[in-house]
């Protein structure tokens, strides 16, 4: 009895245990809508705020990354076409100077050649003049030799004339 | 030896109208008031641990909190789609409450959960959610059609399962918890007469001061509460999301 009267004490303070009582259940619906909108406003909103914010920073940095790429590669690339330029340049320039060369060296052998058959030609002619020279200084010896001879020989005097002829006629027939 | 497994306490009554129905009076009982500090401990934890967001050298807590969210993305976006991505706060919301509303146990206060009340709440709050999803799926008309398939027949089975997808969600989830306080209160009770019973054979006013204190109740109920606290509060709040976010996306199915 007395067990009884204690239980009813109680349950007067305290709800069934397995009861639907209409306002604890429209405000647990409320709380869990609540509970949802604190959710989003002190969760989720900031989470996703710094997680889009530290995104678009880590885009900004690889583009950032990607554009130094691509500029280092047009340097490297334009580098590498100057060095080729001027290895071209250099090629150029070390082939106009063996051709200058070559030519140079030609037209000196060709001169000097030239000079050489010049030289060559002036001795011959030289020697030729100075042989005829000797050859008609030779010729007036012996016919004023002979004509002396002759003059001594014949005591006779002959015109210029007919001297000069036999003087000639003498010596081609000596020179023959 | 008494032993009395009762429903939540009643702090307050707010009288509405005269009479005796059910809406005339608002019992402000442990469930709300544990409920609200439930609320107020998730807040305060979100409001904590979102403190001093930085994008660069985080702190332990800004990697808590993102981890959380990604957690709960993860979860909602796999079980649903990414055409469901407007529910991951509901069920956030639906989890968070649950779960520290069954882990609140363990520090001495009554689970906002071992009340039918909160359950049967989160419970139609899915359930309409799950026939707007349906409606949504295949107009009014399509919605009523399909209670008649596969024929007319089948159609007060068909209300019937309908009726009993939130009705054993709801049990479910109340039955695990309230189980655990009955059984809580009971290895309580029989741990304090074993207490007293064997503490009693020891002789003289020793024996009668030991008899009068729980000895037993130290320590050993925290084993049994490992499963009946930790482990059902966590996996009955698991299960509760799993199948708010199944039924929903499989509404949204047809």
């Amino acid at each position: 009895m007395v067990n009884f009267m204690f239980l009813a004490e109680t349950v007067s303070e305290e709800q069934d245990l397995v009861t639907l009582i209409p306002w604890t259940l429209i405000a647990q619906v409320c709380n869990l809508f609540i509970q949802m909108l604190l959710l989003k406003k002190f969760l989720f909103k900031p989470v996703r705020e710094v997680i889009a914010k530290r995104k678009a920073k880590a885009d900004a940095e690889i583009s950032e990354a990607l554009k130094a790429k691509e500029e280092a590669a047009a340097m490297k690339a334009e580098y590498e076409q100057n060095m080729l330029a001027a290895k071209e340049q250099a090629n150029e320039i070390l082939a106009t100077a063996n051709k200058t060369a070559a030519a140079k060296s030609e037209q000196m052998l060709k001169e000097a050649s030239e000079q050489a058959i010049a030289m060559k030609a002036k001795a011959e002619a030289d020697i030729l003049q100075e042989r005829r020279k000797a050859v008609n200084e030779v010729k007036d010896e012996i016919g004023s030799m002979a004509m002396e001879i002759a003059g001594k020989v014949i005591e006779r005097e002959i015109n210029e004339k007919d001297h000069a002829n036999l003087i000639n006629q003498f010596i081609e027939n000596v020179g023959s | 030896m008494e032993i009395n497994i009762a429903g939540p306490k009643i702090y307050w009554t707010i009288r509405l109208f005269d009479g005796d129905s059910l809406f005339s009076k608002i019992e402000i009982s442990e469930t709300m008031v544990v409920g609200w500090l439930v609320m107020f401990i998730i807040t305060g934890l979100c409001i904590f641990l979102t403190r001093g967001l930085k994008t660069e050298n985080i702190s332990k807590r800004q990697v808590v909190a993102e981890w959380l969210v990604e957690l709960i993305d993860n979860f909602v976006i796999g079980n649903m789609g990414e055409k469901f991505r407007s529910f991951i706060p509901f069920v956030a919301a639906l989890f968070a409450t649950s779960l520290v509303s069954n882990l609140i146990s363990l520090v001495y206060f009554r689970s906002p959960t071992a009340d039918i009340n909160t359950e049967a709440a989160w419970a139609i709050v899915v359930f309409i959610m799950i026939t707007a999803q349906k409606i949504k799926a295949s107009g009014f008309l399509g919605y009523l059609k399909g209670f008649t398939t596969p024929i007319a027949v089948m159609t007060p089975f068909n209300v019937l399962s309908e009726m009993a997808t939130p009705i054993g969600m709801a049990c479910r989830h109340f039955g695990n918890i309230l189980s655990g306080v009955v059984i809580n209160g009971l290895i309580y009770a029989a741990l304090a007469g074993a207490s007293s019973a064997l503490f009693g054979l020891l002789p003289g006013a020793v024996g009668n001061l030991l008899a009068q204190i729980p000895i037993l109740d130290v320590g050993v109920p925290a084993i049994l509460s490992l499963y009946f606290d930790w482990f059902s509060g966590v996996m009955q709040a698991f299960i509760f999301c799993m199948l708010t976010t199944l039924y929903i996306s499989n509404a949204s199915e047809g």
